[in-house]
């Protein structure tokens, strides 16, 4: 009875609309990740096939062939490559990225604003223009073809994107490293021991990102890996036509799921880090 | 030494003790007349090497720099002649080398000074073991910093360098090793400007660009905050899970879902063949094809949206959960409905606190390579434009002229002229930034 007296059109009204808008945006957001899952369970591969949006006949036999026709498309071993760059170049990173914030954070030294400012300039050149340099100095080197010239960008790279995690370590305040020091601990210490732990959640924010990034990459990969062999996911996947269609479909999976599980996992800390380094008050 | 030294403080300046004046004529050897004899020997190590260096490769590298090759290569009769290209390379790698040992000549000096000066005022000489210790103390950024900047140093800015030296070469098209390369100024930039093909491209492509840009940011942003509001509404239930959908496009590789929505828009994929299906559009009709300009531009407004939507919508979240509650409760007794409360509360407060996420989004939209390289159709430029699409952005007609047609000179010209642009653009707006001006604020 009582919820009858307060039952208030215009409010039930409201709710319905945010319900219809949410069940639209959801739509348009799975609607296309569902379409994919399920042409990758296509019994037939063509895109050409496919009548309307769905296929007619399900079988696993995508995947079959995803693991067991080596030659045409290695799949595994372009996974194997993608982890590899992937894990190692997110270590790398990770360490690099949080090591330089919290100097250009904490420490004022004489150089400390030009390199802010230079990083801002390196960071909106064009990406891609360097490649074709790139391109002439790894071959100089001899890492064409070659992993770990890939780690090497990645890790330089993202070394870059310093700018969020500096102004995380923006907002712990100074008295924590005041105490410690005159403790007698060293600045080595301090940071070991105080700010890592306190960082916690920015640290779990730049891993991810720093994997993510040479996991999902495109551009670098196939201008650096001319090789079938030394080929990443990405630049096999792309290497694919219309007419093989759901060996894509079945192929991105492999490579979307684990990012999706983490991404869900870890929301929180996504939220918090990417928030944390934009937010200035 | 050191005591007659002690005895007479103050009498002479610190720059004038002849350790100075050794080390200014042999990194090191100051070092050594201090009884710094490990730093000493590794300074001087360091300097033999780099005449070494000079003499068997550096000056040759050097001086390539300015010939870029005198021999030309005739690969059929097993001549082989210079690469202008890589000779290009390793000069500006040791002109980087020379400048970095200078800078190291000039810390060693430093050094030397200090370490005069610390002996007048009676302290005791650091030993090899000590001056190890300061890099973990009063240095610490040395010991952070190094391996980032030699990592930047090869990997962002040579490359960037080379490039911008291309631009003033003749370097593409027929002109590519074993020919020789040759300086040829600023003849680049003005067939950039003054051929009606180029001008023409660039007129068209800047203005789609710029419009793109802006579209794009402004689609983005708004959409990621309204749906950070639509999520964050009181009457929602169950918010973590609806929350799951818009993580799905956040987090698949923006390359399997352009491919995707490739597939689902091209000639043979669903949706074309649906609407001709049901008789919606005539036989001949396509979505992605190298004439259609308006249909694929909106495909890509769209694909966009789905992929940088939900970004600016977590972040916008995390945003709004810092929101003063009680501002809204005094709005709310002053009598604001809910549409002030938010032109007067929320909006501003977001604004502000998003600035660099505008400028940033912005910047990325302008380049944003991937959405029309992966959606483009395949492979035949559109009518009165050269070597691109009607679609195709800066970046992307760069990547057609340079990686695509061998056209570098023209392509790294054209990127220094973008580049220009962008740095002044974003320069003076990060430094407008209240996140700039106000970065001690916590401190």
């Amino acid at each position: 009875m009582r919820k009858a007296l307060h039952f208030r059109p215009d409010r039930a009204l409201r709710t319905a609309l945010v319900y219809a808008l949410v069940l639209l945006v959801s739509f348009v957001f799975a609607f296309p990740c569902i379409w994919l899952v399920l042409s990758a369970f296509n019994a037939e591969g063509d895109l050409l096939t496919l009548e309307g949006f769905f296929p007619q006949t399900y079988s696993f036999d995508t995947f079959r062939r995803l693991f067991t026709e080596i030659t045409k498309y290695d799949y595994p071993r372009w996974f194997g490559n993608t982890l590899f760059v992937a894990a190692v170049s997110c270590v790398i990173s990770t360490f690099l990225v949080i090591a330089v914030a919290y100097t250009i954070s904490r420490y004022r030294f004489k150089s400390r604003k030009a390199m802010m400012k230079a990083t801002l300039i390196l960071g909106i050149f064009p990406n891609f223009m360097n490649m074709t340099a790139l391109f002439v100095i790894m071959t100089q080197l001899h890492l064409i073809n070659n992993l770990w010239g890939l780690i090497l960008l990645y890790s330089s790279g993202s070394t870059m994107g310093f700018l969020v995690q500096k102004g995380f370590f923006d907002t712990i305040p100074g008295t924590i490293y005041d105490a410690a020091t005159l403790d007698g601990a060293s600045d080595f210490r301090v940071f070991v021991s105080i700010t890592l732990p306190l960082a916690k959640p920015m640290i779990v924010y730049t891993a991810l990102t720093s994997f993510v990034w040479p996991w999902a990459d495109f551009m670098l990969p196939s201008m650096l890996l001319i090789d079938k062999s030394s080929w990443t996911v990405a630049v096999g996947l792309n290497s694919l036509d219309d007419s093989e269609f759901s060996i894509f479909a079945a192929g991105s999976m492999f490579v979307a799921v684990p990012i999706i599980v983490l991404y869900v996992a870890l929301s929180k800390y996504l939220i918090q880090g990417g928030s944390a380094g934009a937010v200035k008050d | 030494m050191t005591q007659m030294l002690q005895r007479t403080p103050g009498t002479q300046s610190a720059f004038s003790a002849y350790q100075v004046r050794l080390s200014c004529a042999f990194m090191g050897l100051g070092q050594l007349f201090c009884r710094q004899f490990t730093k000493g020997a590794l300074l001087m190590l360091l300097e033999v090497g780099f005449i070494l260096f000079l003499v068997f490769a550096g000056v040759d590298n050097i001086i390539g720099l300015f010939t870029l090759g005198t021999t030309e290569g005739v690969p059929i009769m097993g001549i082989e002649g210079d690469n202008s290209i890589s000779m290009l390379a390793w000069g500006i790698t040791t002109i980087f080398l020379v400048l970095l040992f200078a800078l190291a000549y000039y810390a060693n000096i430093k050094d030397v000074i200090y370490t005069i000066g610390e002996i007048r005022k009676g302290n005791r000489v650091k030993n090899f073991f000590e001056s190890c210790r300061t890099l973990f103390n009063q240095k610490f950024y040395f010991l952070t910093l190094t391996l980032p900047l030699v990592f930047v140093c090869i990997f962002n800015i040579m490359p960037i360098v080379f490039t911008a030296l291309v631009a003033f070469t003749n370097y593409g098209g027929e002109v590519v090793p074993p020919r020789l390369v040759s300086w040829t100024g600023f003849q680049s930039f003005r067939v950039i400007f003054t051929m009606s093909e180029y001008i023409g491209t660039m007129g068209k492509i800047l203005a789609w660009n710029i419009l793109w840009a802006v579209g794009s940011t402004f689609l983005v942003y708004f959409g990621g905050l309204g749906l950070a509001l639509l999520y964050n509404a009181k009457c929602l239930k169950f918010k973590r899970f609806w929350r799951v959908f818009p993580m799905f496009a956040y987090a698949i590789p923006s390359f399997i879902t352009l491919t995707g929505f490739y597939f689902m828009f091209c000639d043979s994929g669903p949706i074309v063949g649906l609407l001709k299906d049901w008789g919606w559009v005539s036989e001949n009709f396509t979505i992605i094809s190298y004439d259609s300009k308006w249909s694929l531009r909106l495909l890509g407004f769209f694909c966009c949206a789905w992929i940088g939507v939900p970004s600016v919508m977590f972040l916008a979240t995390g945003i709004l959960s810092n929101v003063n509650k009680e501002m809204y409760e005094a709005a709310r007794l002053d009598g604001a409905n809910g549409f002030q409360q938010f032109l007067y509360l929320t909006l501003p407060f977001v604004l502000f606190a998003t600035t660099p996420v505008i400028i940033s989004t912005f910047i990325n939209q302008f380049n944003n390579f991937s959405i029309f390289y992966f959606l483009r159709p395949e492979t035949v430029y559109a009518p009165g434009y050269f070597n691109a699409n009607s679609s195709d952005l800066l970046i992307n007609w760069m990547y057609n002229l340079t990686v695509e047609n061998g056209l570098y000179s023209l392509g790294s010209a054209l990127s220094l002229i973008l580049f220009a642009f962008m740095a002044i653009f974003s320069l003076i707006a990060y430094v407008t930034s209240p996140a700039y001006k106000k970065e001690d604020t916590y401190r």
